[in-house]
């Protein structure tokens, strides 16, 4: 990669938030006009346990740099039960990430709650760090 | 062993000739004498071509999803592995235990048809005994303890990420998207598997670096706490996949997290993915 | 004849690597395939054949046909893909080579002619290496192939322990027989005869078999196929693909790639119906194809005795098994 383009490279980073609590910290963050970094893509999802394995390694393929899954607070799932399951789904898969050899600052999954706005804001913020020192994602290459 | 066969032979007459089964899967000599591909017996008549050596690697279980509704019982042979394959298909709700007779076969295991030492898919085996069965031939075969269980998995994980990749890339890149190792773990018996689903979206017809690891890993995801070991889909790959290296790394990390865990021992123990506590570990969330 | 020492061999790889790609049967992380020569692997002339079949040089597993871009629903871009070179495939052995004709006669003939293989098939040089062993698994002379060489190559080469024999059978060969000339020495010797160990009777089968669509033989053998692709994608004859499109947006491109009657879903149709839809119908297609369809149209058999899918057939299904079955059943009688 060229130097030009190396300095113009922003990293894309793919939020799945839940949408009654990351969805919502994050929704504060800007009604408060916190500052957080552009790059985040934000996805609704109705809870974190809807967000499947699959789309993290497919966001990888087709050209995230990171991937960040927020949900509830374990005990304030709006459904209950669904964030138990992100929990042990994420944790598995995390390690599978690292094994195949993505960094594993990468991918990130974190409990945000409706009034967490900052912590939402450190979290992106964290992570677009983490990932502009590593660079782009050049693994599970694009499908191009 | 070949004590075994007379017994598989007899018995296989008796349930055929009693009306007992339909019919009984299990294994017959192909052309060569390292050969030992699975076997349909349907009548009495055919029973002497069973046989029971140390080429039998093939898993019987997986043709149970044939004929989910039979007309008649469905024997078959079952060695340690093909009877947890069995339990998996049970819990996975795919086939009935009512419709099955397991003819349980006590196995010391098997010997690579290339090389003649005993096959890669035995080497860890801590299950020789089938666990479910109607009757039961052989001795019991005493089960010890497999410390390299997780040996390669270990070797691996001490890489840098730029190593781990490198590595799976190269293994990757020789994937020929043959689907054999879905067709023959028992695990993998999703009615319409996401592979065959490519005008959704999730994985692309191409053969590529990127398509192939998307299938491999997930396909490592989709069994992760299901798969009970059997190694059958290192054994049919034909480019030599390490996939075994993949699926342990999955069940080694289950282990960890969620407590010692065995899939299929017995039809009733939810796997760990399915369930939860709710004082689970929580590392970094 | 001309010959060529096998110590010299590699000056004569380098010679014709200059002008075109040269594909050398090597190990490329521990799969046995054709490979850019100087590429990472190493050189195997002694093994009797490679594991992948040389057909992805004129068929490529994934090969994209056009690739589009858009703006505004206007087509800005559109590239139809010609990815053709030259090439020379060295090594390939008789059987192969007859794989290549079968290939021709699919691509090339019966009024519509495939360009993508055209182009490629145009710019190919075959220089087949004749056997001198057998695998326990090839049956190539029962299928009507010769081990020792194929009249249809550009070079025919044979094995004479220290040195290749070396002769041109076309024009296109002639050229590279030429380029090699300061290598060649004039040395007595003719080429051991080899035949293979297994041995079966195809006499009849494709007259045989049209008489047996309904047999029971098909329920028979097809009992402990598991449906993968592992025998469709490592025979050097099967040609069949499916077409898709990816999209991303506003760019995308069309491409085709291998596909294999032994998925359940391959001959799918819209709505659900499948006319295929166990394995029975599949594997009947498949030997059917191979040892009558292929005969009536183009008067060949398409399967050329290889032996790759014995070998590698997780569940052991057997082509030479099935057609001495053939010989032992009455076509309509039950088995």
């Amino acid at each position: 990669m060229d130097v030009i383009e190396e300095q113009q490279w922003e990293p894309k980073i793919l939020a799945f938030c839940c949408n009654w609590c990351a969805y919502s910290g994050a929704d504060l963050a800007g009604l408060n006009r916190m500052k957080y970094p552009e790059n985040i893509r934000i996805l609704r999802v109705p809870c974190s346990a809807r967000v499947n394995p699959q789309f993290i390694l497919r966001a990888f393929q087709k050209g995230a740099d990171g991937v960040l899954v927020a949900g509830c607070h374990p005990g304030d799932c709006h459904y209950a039960t669904g964030n138990y399951y992100t929990r042990r789904r994420f944790q598995v898969m995390k390690r599978l990430l690292e094994y195949s050899g993505i960094d594993p600052r990468r991918f990130q999954a974190k409990w945000v709650s409706g009034a967490e706005a900052d912590k939402f804001r450190a979290t992106v913020t964290k992570l677009c760090e983490d990932v502009k020192a590593i660079g782009p994602s050049r693994k599970l290459g694009g499908s191009k | 062993m070949s004590d075994t066969t007379v017994k598989m032979r007899d018995i296989a007459k008796d349930l055929l000739d009693k009306g007992t089964v339909h019919y009984i899967i299990g294994w017959e000599k192909g052309r060569f004498s390292n050969q030992s591909p699975p076997a349909f017996i349907t009548s009495a008549a055919h029973a002497d071509r069973l046989i029971w050596d140390e080429y039998c690697l093939a898993s019987t279980a997986k043709y149970l999803l044939d004929d989910k509704f039979p007309a008649g019982k469905i024997g078959i042979f079952a060695r340690g592995c093909d009877a947890r394959a069995i339990n998996r298909l049970i819990q996975d709700g795919q086939i009935n235990r009512e419709n099955i007779y397991i003819v349980g076969i006590c196995c010391s295991g098997m010997k690579d048809p290339a090389t003649g030492n005993t096959a890669d898919k035995c080497q860890h085996c801590t299950h020789p005994n089938p666990i479910v069965y109607d009757i039961l031939i052989g001795d019991p075969v005493p089960e010890t303890d497999k410390p390299e269980r997780f040996k390669a998995i270990e070797e691996l994980e001490k890489l840098s990420p730029d190593e781990k990749h490198a590595y799976w890339s190269k293994q990757f890149e020789k994937c020929i998207r043959c689907y054999a190792c879905r067709n023959v773990c028992p695990a993998c018996n999703c009615r319409e598997c996401f592979v065959d689903q490519y005008r959704v979206g999730w994985q692309g017809k191409q053969n590529n670096l990127a398509e192939n690891q998307l299938f491999g890993l997930t396909r490592a995801y989709h069994i992760a706490d299901r798969c009970i070991e059997c190694g059958e889909c290192a054994r049919a790959c034909p480019m030599d996949l390490p996939l075994m290296e993949l699926n342990r790394k999955l069940i080694k990390d289950i282990n960890q997290l969620f407590g010692p865990y065995e899939a299929s021992l017995d039809t009733e123990t939810t796997p760990p993915l399915a369930k939860y506590h709710l004082k689970d570990l929580e590392e970094f969330m | 004849m001309k010959t060529i020492a096998k110590s010299r061999i590699n000056e004569a790889l380098a010679i014709l690597a200059k002008e075109s790609k040269l594909l050398v049967p090597m190990k490329v992380n521990g799969i046995s395939k054709y490979a850019p020569w100087g590429s990472e692997g190493t050189i195997q002339f002694e093994e009797v054949n490679t594991l992948l079949p040389p057909k992805d040089t004129l068929f490529p597993h994934t090969e994209k046909m056009y690739s589009y871009k858009i703006a505004n629903q206007e087509i800005t871009e559109l590239n139809i893909h010609d990815d053709s070179a030259p090439q020379i495939l060295f090594g390939v052995r008789p059987c192969d080579m007859q794989s290549i004709k079968c290939m021709d006669d699919v691509f090339l003939t019966k009024s519509y002619v495939d360009d993508f293989y055209k182009n490629k098939r145009e710019k190919l040089i075959t220089i087949c290496i004749g056997c001198t062993k057998t695998a326990p698994t090839c049956f190539c002379d029962s299928m009507g192939v010769d081990p020792s060489r194929h009249e249809a190559a550009d070079v025919q080469m044979y094995d004479l322990g220290d040195s290749y024999g070396i002769e041109a059978q076309t024009e296109a060969g002639q050229t590279v027989v030429n380029k090699l000339q300061e290598l060649m020495e004039d040395q007595a010797g003719d080429p051991t005869a080899v035949s293979c160990t297994l041995k079966v009777d195809a006499s009849g089968i494709p007259a045989k078999l049209s008489t047996m669509f309904e047999h029971p033989i098909w329920k028979e053998i097809s009992r402990k196929c598991i449906g993968c692709g592992t025998c469709t994608y490592l025979c050097p004859t099967c040609y069949c693909f499916d077409m898709e499109t990816t999209n991303n947006g506003n760019e995308g491109y069309r491409f085709r790639c291998w596909d294999s009657c032994m998925f359940s879903e391959y001959s799918r149709m819209a709505g659900g119906h499948n006319p295929r839809p166990s394995k029975n119908e599949r594997i009947r297609n498949r030997f059917l194809h191979k040892l009558e369809f292929f005969n009536e149209r183009y008067g060949k058999n398409l399967c050329v005795g290889c032996g790759r899918c014995i070998a590698k057939c997780p569940v052991n299904v057997d082509i030479t098994l099935f057609i001495d079955k053939l010989k032992e059943v009455a076509a309509d009688e039950p088995v």
